[in-house]
């Protein structure tokens, strides 16, 4: 086919009916945002390469060089990018600020997967606390929830990982169970391991999700302790909302306290992002 | 919530049917089998049956929860859903194969190219990849292309074209997938699934 004629995949333009629905969309997560203490950051579409080197999966953004010959990448994560941003005038904290905007990446075209999605998020930076962490996970459901969807938060703490073996970590990733260790790991394996078992091989991540889980409750909140994956710049606390119903992604988010130290002034941030297509599809 | 698991149509069907009956699953019968559905509702469970290389496709985008798949078919389609239960059947070895004497690698025919650049990118070979649909080792002995990869059961193929296995590229056996994101959403589903299957799944080697 002509490409005079059609879009590359995973793009496309929103005509009418649906540009207004994304606009309704939008002015309603903006106002409960807003209503809920945050302010805006505008981001720029393009930026330095250079400045996340390592940070962004260099396979996921668009790059190119510019006129002055310098590495520049379009926008494909936005909360390195709310990091760079902010991190040299950080004062007073913490800091609630939100987002909106596309980002764009050159994933390998898998079935249904957009390259430009438009996404809201919010960060709270300059708190380490279990408070930010239930206040950021409490607040991205109740906003699937004025949406109309009934959210399934599913949650865990990255740093578990780092604290377990490597067979063990293998078994988790594959979930397989056939010749797993005996001792305080396999309860995590077979599903069964309590916060209190976590606590002999992670006690800080256990304390952390023990303070969590009692502000969060267990209603439309999953701790699924044996959830590892690649943690990225994910520090502590890691999570994702589901459509309870379909089961589709709507947002995720998590605890990165070392990524504002990266750009000059240490700060703990926890945010989440929400895809907005997700609610569009299903609508 | 009804699971949907899909089930490879072909050699491995049989067997994996008798490990899921013998793990309690109410499975389509031989004789439904023979009619030309290829979905069947039992219970709480929907079989879904396809081609053996589209179940990691099915599974990895949420379309079946759960599906039986060979490693070489899960490794081709970059699938990331997780594999909790290798299956003790089945197996067999994906191999680097040449003509006797052939001097260097230079170009690989294969079914499985992304398998092929990831290995040929893990040694640092500079090779080209010619992706064919089947009789692959046709490739080699017509001197297509200086080696091939591909699946080695028997070895017998391979015998009766007088080429000769080189390296071992990955030992592929069937294993039970499941998505990420249902294990995620309806986590005690999926571990009773894998915890039946993983019991039962001895079944078929005593036959």
């Amino acid at each position: 086919m002509p490409t005079k004629v059609r879009y590359p995949i995973g793009v496309r333009p929103l005509l009418l009916e649906e540009a207004a629905r994304r606009r309704r969309l939008e002015t309603r997560f903006v106002s409960m945002l807003e209503r809920a203490g945050f302010d805006e950051v505008v981001l720029p579409i393009i930026d330095y390469a250079d400045p996340y080197g390592g940070l962004l999966d260099a396979r996921r953004g668009y790059r190119f060089v510019d006129r002055e010959g310098e590495l520049v990448t379009i926008r494909s994560d936005f909360t390195p990018m709310v990091a760079r941003a902010l991190a040299p005038s950080l004062s007073a904290l913490p800091l609630k600020v939100f987002y909106r905007g596309d980002v764009i990446r050159c994933e390998a075209s898998r079935l249904g997967a957009n390259r430009e999605l438009f996404q809201i998020g919010a960060e709270i930076v300059g708190d380490a606390s279990s408070d930010a962490d239930a206040e950021a996970m409490l607040l991205a459901a109740s906003v699937a929830r004025e949406l109309g969807v009934r959210p399934l938060v599913v949650y865990n703490d990255v740093s578990i990982a780092a604290s377990l073996d490597r067979d063990t970590l293998d078994s988790l990733k594959t979930k397989r169970r056939a010749g797993s260790p005996a001792g305080p790991f396999s309860k995590l394996i077979d599903g069964t391991a309590t916060l209190d078992d976590i606590a002999s091989f992670a006690p800080l991540a256990a304390t952390r999700l023990r303070e969590v889980q009692r502000i969060v409750g267990d209603r439309d909140f999953t701790l699924q302790p044996d959830d590892v994956d690649e943690p990225g710049y994910y520090t502590g606390i890691r999570f994702r909302i589901y459509d309870a119903a379909t089961r589709a992604l709507l947002a995720q988010g998590g605890r990165y306290d070392s990524l504002y130290g990266r750009f000059g002034t240490p700060a703990a941030a926890i945010g989440f992002t929400f895809t907005i297509d997700a609610f569009e599809e299903g609508a | 919530m009804t699971m949907r698991i899909a089930i490879p149509k072909g050699r491995l069907q049989e067997p994996v049917l008798a490990v899921f009956a013998a793990a309690g699953y109410d499975v389509p019968t031989a004789s439904e089998l023979r009619t030309r559905r290829l979905v069947f509702a039992r219970r709480d469970v929907e079989w879904i049956f396809v081609k053996d290389c589209d179940v990691p496709v099915y599974v990895e985008h949420g379309a079946a929860d759960a599906g039986i798949a060979g490693l070489d078919q899960i490794l081709e389609h970059g699938c990331s859903a997780y594999q909790p239960v290798e299956l003790p059947f089945g197996r067999c070895r994906m191999m680097l194969i040449a003509a006797p004497n052939t001097p260097r690698l230079e170009s690989v025919a294969t079914k499985y190219p992304r398998i092929a650049r990831q290995y040929l990118d893990s040694r640092a070979i500079h090779a080209e990849v010619i992706p064919l649909g089947g009789s692959v080792e046709l490739a080699a002995v017509l001197q297509l292309t200086s080696h091939v990869i591909d699946l080695v059961e028997t070895g017998e193929t391979v015998r009766i074209h007088h080429l000769e296995l080189q390296e071992e590229v990955a030992e592929i056996t069937p294993r039970l997938i499941v998505g990420r994101t249902v294990y995620r959403t309806a986590t005690q589903r999926m571990r009773e699934l894998i915890a039946r299957v993983e019991e039962a799944k001895d079944v078929y080697i005593t036959v």
